[in-house]
């Protein structure tokens, strides 16, 4: 079970899904939390066409500049577009998100390794990363989790009473910002990895998964970490002996991915049963507030 | 600075008028609110009471007019004014517990990096306790009660020690024995010079509570003592004619 691992491009392959499961713990929390769900698919896409331009202009070394460019730039956009206390506005999120992605299609299918190219830009190529994109995505790791610790109180206040965090003093549309900027740089981290139509998996699905089984930020990042990580080394040893025993040729991070909604699914009867449970524990409510005021 | 912000008043509103978008919710408040008082922000749904408290917070535009709050604009005054929001505003599925909710009260005192402290927590276990919710601080904040999911949120205005405490509809929801906690926790209050602004339909507890009642709706239509602010008269006006008088001198308002 551990011998596929000692191939040292199995063993960069789990390494990078370990740095990238230890961020998205922790981040697919806040983004649950934040219903930011949407935006982050929208930073997916918008990030696109960044890795495209990186990659034409620097080579694969430039996917990564690319990325943070294309990132930072969408993590801004969106902020503005869903601050001033009103909902994000889906409609104009959609477009941004199409409307980059075509952007990102149309140039890379100018070149003529089009097809290859475009499947490794959208699935990532967890089984050719080389050590230095293993110690760039370290480097990211340490940023995104040191910027997390660093604003994690007032982005869970923010998240649970915007009007109450804002009279408090803090500054909402900054923290706002400092979310998006991280999930960017989550995308930025992974999208080599597992591509930028999978790294959203990796944002969503762990929180959603470990909702079922805690009231608890804390331990809910630490499941969702738990749950990549059990998912990663499932799936890189599922498509290891596709391929070596059966010849069948499985995508590695689509087996991760896979076996991530499989953790989600087998988890949400528990869920169910728990909110079940909570129901019939809470008290019934207080009187409403009266039609009739007598003074 | 601090000694000349303490001789100030609480609240003082001069011909504020306040707004989104330039459209005024609220023309012409006139306030004065000295250290330990307690107002009442009384008028119907819309009438502008939650735009005039998150105004007195710096979250609402200043169309004309000087509020100024503990000495100080609103925006500047936020370190020292607590905010006590609507329960229902609140998502109840949200993944925190009580006590966690009141250490946000403390978040402004901690600061970005350092870890809480025993003073930090022992001032959320004495804002629960005063409260009555000692035993709570580890529950779930989405399985408390309506009145105990806000007599939380009165404690963490109150971990923060704030010298200005604002409360919008404080009692919507809420069962007879929180309101009764809640009412003697804010009398507490006052009485060791903290002051108190409450945004109320519920004339009783104006009544009771509120040394000065501010009666809204549109505009400042009446300010002063309950006695002479909540008249059938004053109210008939502010409320558009839904006000009846019984014949025991009480007042009913009557939604059209």
């Amino acid at each position: 079970m551990i011998e596929p691992f000692t191939v040292p491009f199995m063993g960069r392959a789990l390494a990078e899904l370990a740095l990238l499961a230890l961020i998205c713990g922790p981040v697919s929390v806040l983004v649950f939390a934040r219903r930011l769900s949407f935006v982050s698919d929208a930073l997916t896409h918008t990030v696109f066409p960044g890795v495209v331009i990186g990659f034409l202009v620097g080579g694969t070394e430039g996917i990564v500049v690319g990325a943070l460019i294309a990132g930072v730039v969408t993590a801004v956009v969106l902020t503005l577009l869903t601050s001033g206390g009103t909902l994000p506005d889906d409609a104009s999120i959609a477009v941004v998100l199409t409307a980059m992605f075509s952007i990102g299609v149309v140039l890379v299918s100018r070149r003529s390794s089009y097809t290859s190219d475009l499947t490794s830009f959208l699935f990532g190529r967890i089984l050719t990363v080389t050590p230095r994109q293993v110690a760039e995505t370290a480097v990211l790791a340490v940023v995104i989790l040191g910027l997390l610790l660093m604003t994690a109180r007032a982005l869970i206040f923010r998240t649970f009473d915007p009007v109450g965090a804002a009279a408090a003093g803090f500054r909402i549309a900054w923290l706002d910002l400092w979310l998006n900027i991280i999930v960017a740089l989550v995308v930025v981290a992974a999208v080599r990895a597992v591509g930028t139509i999978l790294v959203v998996a990796l944002l969503i699905v762990p929180a959603a998964a470990a909702r079922m089984l805690t009231d608890r930020l804390p331990v809910m990042a630490a499941i969702g970490t738990g749950l990549i990580l059990l998912a990663a080394y499932g799936g890189l040893l599922a498509s290891w002996n596709a391929s070596v025993d059966y010849g069948v040729s499985l995508t590695s991070a689509s087996a991760v991915v896979l076996l991530l909604v499989l953790a989600y699914l087998l988890l949400l009867p528990l869920g169910a049963l728990r909110l079940r449970h909570r129901r019939t524990r809470t008290a019934p409510q207080g009187r409403t507030s009266p039609h009739e005021l007598v003074g | 600075m601090d000694d000349v912000a303490v001789a100030d008043a609480a609240l003082r509103y001069a011909g504020v008028s306040v707004g989104y978008h330039g459209t005024p919710v609220l023309t012409d408040v006139n306030l004065e609110l000295a250290a330990g008082e307690r107002l009442a922000l009384v008028g119907p749904n819309g009438a502008g009471k939650s735009t005039l408290v998150k105004s007195i917070l710096g979250l609402v535009p200043v169309l004309a007019g000087t509020p100024t709050v503990l000495g100080r604009t609103p925006s500047r005054a936020r370190t020292q004014t607590g905010y006590v929001p609507q329960t229902d505003s609140l998502d109840a599925d949200f993944p925190v517990t009580a006590g966690q909710v009141v250490m946000m009260g403390r978040y402004r005192r901690i600061g970005w990096w350092r870890p809480t402290r025993s003073a930090d927590r022992r001032a959320v276990h004495e804002a629960l306790e005063r409260l009555g919710l000692a035993d709570h601080a580890r529950t779930h904040f989405g399985v408390l009660s309506g009145g105990q999911r806000q007599r939380v949120l009165l404690a963490r205005a109150i971990a923060a020690e704030p010298r200005l405490l604002l409360l919008d509809e404080p009692f919507n929801g809420v069962d007879a024995v929180s309101q009764e906690a809640i009412l003697a926790v804010l009398r507490e209050l006052s009485t060791v010079g903290t002051a108190l602004v409450l945004s109320t339909h519920d004339l009783t507890v104006a009544r009771e509570l509120a040394d000065t009642v501010c009666l809204l709706n549109g505009r400042q239509w009446a300010v002063g003592p309950p006695a002479e602010t909540l008249t059938a008269e004053t109210l008939r006006r502010a409320y558009g004619g839904h006000a009846i008088e019984l014949r025991d001198g009480r007042t009913v308002l009557v939604e059209p």
